[in-house]
């Protein structure tokens, strides 16, 4: 009952830009794609989206269906692709870029169901508010909802996010990381998202993998596989560890050896315990 | 209604605003209006014209002959012909080459995603005017025989064209920009290829080819206007069956239209190639026809939205209005001279489009 990608390579021409990848996605799993750009992280997300064709390997679903093989039209009805940029070209009504993504299951004409579909998604991204208007009027955090909300509107088994945050303000980051594990823990998918923010990766998601020039490197839940030497390794960035809330937290070190972001660090080993400011230490600050 | 919205459980189900379902009203509505509009259009475009006939006259024309009946007087009979050989053909293909135009422009914008793109973008009608060129320099200039030889040199050459520009992008899958920068790269080519014709042609022969490039109706004929109907009757169920793949194409671009299930490269080739097919046939008809096929698509926009469900159609319809509309000024103005279509076209239309440009932003950005 997962989506099984085994020994996949994929490249553009004559160059090989993901090399023998191999990972297992259950239902119900949020996986966090990390990587420094070019490592191959769109790449493999639009393989499994069917858009690249691999040259070796096999992706499957569910233990039987070999997804490579799928007619394009059902591999959309399981597979849902949100891309890291969007080209907007006409003024489309918010309503119908939504729409789009009921494209796999209707002909010409849109049925209720499909209609139904849309209203959800919409709202579920918060894009009633923003009425009628057109694709190009949004901002780009906007416009980076209403991909989201086409993709779920497409209702997919799989879930492909591509650095769905990049674009938006802290508070639709949260909310679209929140959608995205809300989505795969009630509808049962199976999710992958690129994500460049390691904080944000281990705040939501199940299990990180690692790319590093096309093949992966470590992978598991984030307390785990986060260490200074593996973020230094695939960043080439030195790194203090701390936990806060039982999430693993990353902070970027100065030259002088001082986490930058972090109040002092002082502590000996790589991890550290990272209290929360309480109410009044806040006050008198 | 739908069960996903009366389930209070469902996670995702919206509450309060009923759903919309499938109404698209005031679309419709616009099309059954725009449709009625081009028919009155053309039966006042029948009407107008140096015989003066009168609208009476005109359905007389219909009446006969689809009863089978002969006029027995000589003025009624050489009147009806007069509307039957002359107008009617001449109104129907600015109808059906409006419509073909304005279509093939909806479909090149929407598959090449931009918004600046037009029906000779592809440098069909470059290619057309070298072909047409041809076949007055190796033919002779004047019209009759002339004509057909004509018609079938820009056919060929605008085929031989799309075939050059598709087989060429094919090597990049077809990507937009490839398509546009071959298309432009072969109208530099035939522009040229004509400007040598022209530059060694005597002056009959150039003035023969500089009237066939401004584009106009009046060298119409019968089974002109029905090559076109069959061509857009047999075109327009596959584009419409084709409308969601076109807005997935148009909106979402390539890699998010194949993730939605399109076949994209399959269907860029096979609308490109009606739409250049649709777009080589009118030329061949009636010489360059500019602006219409740039500008009807952005009328539409602005009327009935973006979704080529209802667009393409609106399209049809706003491009064969502007041509039927054109034509009957370019009838009227100099009386009973005639200014071609495409050069009325061009003249009335440049400042609409600059209005809509200026005044509303939205569908042109
Ligand atoms: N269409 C393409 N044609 C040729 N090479 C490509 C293409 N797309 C990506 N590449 C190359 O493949 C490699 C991996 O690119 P990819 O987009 O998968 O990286 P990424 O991990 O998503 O990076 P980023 O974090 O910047 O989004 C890069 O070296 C890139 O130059
Ligand atoms: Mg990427």
């Amino acid at each position: 009952m997962t989506l099984q990608i085994s020994s996949l390579e994929v490249g553009y021409g004559k160059r090989q830009v993901v090399k023998g990848a191999n990972l297992t996605v259950e239902k119900g799993e949020l996986i966090g794609l990390l990587g420094s750009n070019g490592s191959g992280k769109s790449t493999l997300i639009k393989t499994i989206a069917g858009i690249n064709s691999q040259t070796k390997g096999t992706i499957t679903w569910n233990g039987g269906t070999d997804l490579t093989k799928l007619p394009r039209k059902d591999l959309a009805k399981i597979v849902a692709y949100v891309p890291q940029s969007i080209g907007l070209s006409f003024g489309l009504d918010i309503r119908e870029a939504v729409l789009l993504g009921r494209t796999p299951y209707f002909g010409t004409r849109p049925r209720d169901e499909d209609w139904a579909h849309v209203d959800a998604a919409m709202q579920r991204m918060g894009l009633d508010e923003l009425g009628d208007r057109a694709v190009t009027e949004l901002s780009g955090g906007q416009g980076q909802r209403v991909l989201i909300a086409r993709a779920l509107a497409q209702d997919p088994e799989i879930l492909l996010l591509d650095e769905p945050t990049s674009a938006l303000d802290i508070r639709y980051q949260w909310q679209t990381l929140e959608v995205a594990r809300d989505v795969t823990r009630k509808n049962n998918v199976a999710a992958v998202i690129a994500i460049h923010d390691l904080n944000q990766a281990a705040r939501f998601t199940d299990r990180v993998v690692f790319l590093q020039d096309g093949v992966i490197i470590a992978e598991g839940r984030p307390a785990d596989v986060y260490s200074p030497e593996l973020i230094k390794r695939v960043y080439g960035v030195d790194v203090e560890l701390s936990v806060h809330k039982g999430f693993v937290q990353v902070h970027p070190l100065s030259e002088h050896g001082h986490a930058q972001l972090g109040l002092q660090s002082g502590s000996s080993g790589p991890i550290r315990e990272h209290r929360p400011v309480t109410q009044r230490e806040y006050a008198t600050a | 209604m739908s069960s996903v919205h009366s389930d209070p459980l469902h996670p995702i189900a919206p509450t309060g605003s009923k759903p919309q379902t499938d109404h698209y009203t005031s679309q419709k509505l616009a099309i059954t209006i725009g449709f009625a509009a081009v028919i009155i259009t053309a039966l006042i475009g029948i009407r107008i014209g140096t015989s003066g006939a009168t609208l009476l006259d005109v359905l007389e024309t219909f009446w006969s002959k689809i009863a089978g009946t002969t006029p027995t007087d000589r003025a009624t009979l050489l009147k009806h012909n007069v509307i039957w050989e002359l107008r009617l053909p001449r109104v129907l293909l600015a109808i059906l080459g409006g419509a073909a135009l304005a279509v093939a422009g909806v479909l090149f914008q929407g598959l090449l995603r931009n918004p600046l793109v037009s029906p000779y973008t592809l440098g069909i009608a470059p290619a057309a005017a070298f072909g047409a060129s041809l076949a007055i320099v190796l033919f002779g200039a004047t019209a009759g025989s002339a004509a057909i030889s004509l018609v079938i040199g820009a056919l060929l050459f605008s085929f031989l064209n799309t075939a050059l520009v598709l087989s060429l992008a094919s090597a990049r899958q077809l990507h937009a920009t490839t398509l546009i920068l071959v298309g432009i790269a072969l109208s530099q080519l035939f522009g040229a290829l004509t400007a040598c014709i022209q530059y060694f042609a005597e002056d009959e022969v150039l003035a023969a080819i500089v009237r066939w490039t401004w584009g106009s109706v009046n060298n119409s004929a019968w089974y002109q206007v029905l090559a076109l109907f069959v061509l857009l009757a047999l075109a327009f169920p596959y584009i419409r069956f084709r409308s969601s793949a076109l807005n997935a194409i148009a909106f979402a671009g390539d890699d998010s239209a194949k993730s939605l299930g399109v076949a994209v490269s399959q269907v860029r080739l096979q609308t490109i190639a009606i739409a250049a097919t649709l777009t080589a046939v009118t030329i061949a008809f009636t010489g360059i026809i500019g602006f219409v096929g740039l500008v009807a698509p952005h009328i539409a926009r602005l009327v009935v939205g973006a979704n080529h469900r209802f667009l393409i159609a609106f399209s049809a319809i706003i491009g064969a209005l502007l041509l039927v509309i054109a034509d009957a000024v370019g009838r009227l103005v100099i009386n009973p001279g005639v200014i071609p279509v495409g050069i009325i076209d061009a003249l009335v239309g440049a400042p609409i489009f600059l209005y809509l440009i200026l005044t509303r932003q939205k569908a042109i950005e």
